[in-house]
């Protein structure tokens, strides 16, 4: 299970070599635009962009496409009921009793392009650097320290908690628990929720005491130096200008009947 | 003949909120650069105690000094870290950074050292426990006996007078125990072992002090009060195996 959380050893590629935060606050700002696009022919282009972005990057490829995979299906719970949730006055096409609205298939697939676009952009992210270096980075960035180190964190003990959710299903299993759809089931499910919330309670004390004694006092603290080339700044701003002319393609399109 | 006292307790006493007092009455002192077990059953109190010491909990009565500081004045608990290490129970708690390197380098960066300073301070640490190389490995990706030798790293970089220990020996194997036993000769300073492990505190303590239910129940030479046969038995402990011959 924590093999999903696991990132790939950081590749050898044009993308790795950059200076963290410029990369960092270059795919914040596509991010950001590509969140806000309303036009699917350019969230289309945003997407293409990203995927060229991820070619750039070296990414693994089976690697990559696991995770599109896996988060494909959690995008597809919200995008294939929007076709026959959201019916208006404009083109629809009739299956059986049901009725497919163009407009609906039209949000669908731009909720669809985004998303993959998305997380494309931050798996080229993580791909391309290693998890400390782009959290040391967004500080450098004036991130709050807070939030810094709670992706620190998080991070971490992901794997710690999955560790106890694997010993509680074990615990579960020799006591003879067999998954099932009713009232024990669910009760139990609920239980080993509960179990793992308060075991993740009580370890954050412990951890926040192992801090306190290590002289921890809320600030983030750091080795790393970054250091800027032209390069860097180069694509910074390609990225940022690539950015900028999709959102005014974006709301020019939009304008436009 | 004087000694330089480095742990001074007094009357010690702490309770959990809504719980029964964890210390009651507790009274002790370490002499710098002496090493001593804790001993007593689960829920005696000695990781309670580690903590009062460390100024994690805020111990209620008493009087306490710990390198000349006392860790209930806020303005005395801030210097602590730099003079009280402590190595907790379970590892997992204690490394939180995505490599070795940053989690050995934490201690120190906190107490504001120069970057060179830090490094070499890191280097020392993991020359120490035997991990030199590891410093781009990912915690939680190490084997038991591995992470605790980083958690041991970790506070040795900040270079602390007193070393508080707790279960240093739980979860690792016969090899990584012996290994631990024989660090824990080569580290010099105060120490203060809390453990189940009575064969280890036995080859690591010279003075044993025996709590049981939040009070001080004996505290003299290792070798005598781990042989005491029938005070090891009323306090839920037994005589380590190779004092079996000694014991009364």
């Amino acid at each position: 299970m924590t093999l999903a959380f696991s990132l790939p050893p950081p590749t050898d590629s044009p993308l790795s070599r950059l200076d963290p935060r410029w990369k960092l606050a270059a795919l914040s700002i596509a991010a950001a635009v590509t969140a806000t696009l309303q036009t699917l022919s350019v969230a289309v282009a945003a997407c293409a962009g990203a995927l060229f972005l991820a070619v750039l990057a070296r990414l693994p490829g089976r690697w990559f496409l696991q995770r599109l995979g896996a988060a494909s299906l959690f995008v597809a719970l919200f995008a294939l009921p929007l076709p026959w949730m959201l019916l208006d006055d404009g083109m629809s096409w009739s299956l059986g009793c049901l009725r497919v609205s163009r407009h609906g298939v039209q949000v669908a697939l731009l909720l669809a392009v985004k998303a993959i676009a998305l997380l494309t952009m931050f798996l080229t992210l993580q791909a391309t650097a290693p998890l400390e270096t782009n959290l040391k980075a967004a500080h450098a960035l004036r991130i709050p320290s807070l939030f810094v180190q709670l992706g620190l964190l998080s991070y971490r003990y992901i794997f710690v908690l999955a560790d106890e959710l694997r010993r509680l299903r074990i615990a579960l299993r020799v006591r003879g628990y067999r998954r099932g759809m009713n009232r024990h089931n669910y009760r139990t499910a609920g239980h080993v929720a509960g179990t793992l919330l308060v075991r993740g309670y009580e370890r954050a004390e412990r951890v926040g005491q192992a801090m306190r004694c290590r002289g921890f006092n809320g600030q983030f603290r750091s080795l790393k130096k970054f250091s800027t080339r032209p390069v860097d700044v180069l694509v910074f701003v390609l990225v940022a200008a690539s950015a900028a002319a999709l959102l005014v393609w974006d709301r020019y399109l939009e304008l436009t009947p | 003949m004087s000694f330089e006292i480095a742990i001074q307790a007094r009357d010690l006493t702490f309770a959990y909120p809504g719980g029964a007092p964890a210390l009651s009455g507790v009274s002790f002192d370490v002499a710098a650069g002496e090493s001593v077990g804790l001993v007593g059953p689960n829920g005696a109190g000695k990781t309670s105690l580690f903590l009062c010491l460390s100024g994690v909990l805020q111990a209620r009565g008493g009087a306490l000094s710990v390198g000349g500081l006392d860790p209930r004045d806020p303005s005395q608990r801030r210097h602590l870290p730099s003079q009280v290490g402590i190595v907790f129970q379970n590892s997992d708690d204690q490394l939180f950074n995505a490599t070795v390197f940053d989690d050995v380098a934490f201690g120190p960066l906190n107490l504001e050292l120069p970057p060179h300073e830090v490094r070499q301070r890191v280097d020392e640490a993991l020359a120490r426990v035997g991990l030199t190389g590891m410093e781009e490995r990912v915690p939680f990706h190490l084997s038991g006996g591995e992470k605790r030798r980083v958690a041991l790293a970790g506070v040795l970089a900040m270079r602390p007078s007193i070393l508080l220990l707790d279960e240093p020996s739980m979860y690792l194997d016969p090899r990584g125990r012996r290994e631990l036993i024989r660090l824990l000769h080569s580290l010099g300073g105060t120490r203060m072992i809390a453990s189940h492990d009575l064969e280890l505190i036995l080859q690591t303590c010279q003075r044993v002090l025996l709590l049981d239910g939040g009070r001080s129940i004996a505290d003299g030479p290792a070798q005598t009060v781990l042989a005491d046969a029938t005070l090891m038995e009323a306090h839920g402990l037994e005589v380590p195996y190779r004092l079996r011959g000694a014991a009364r």
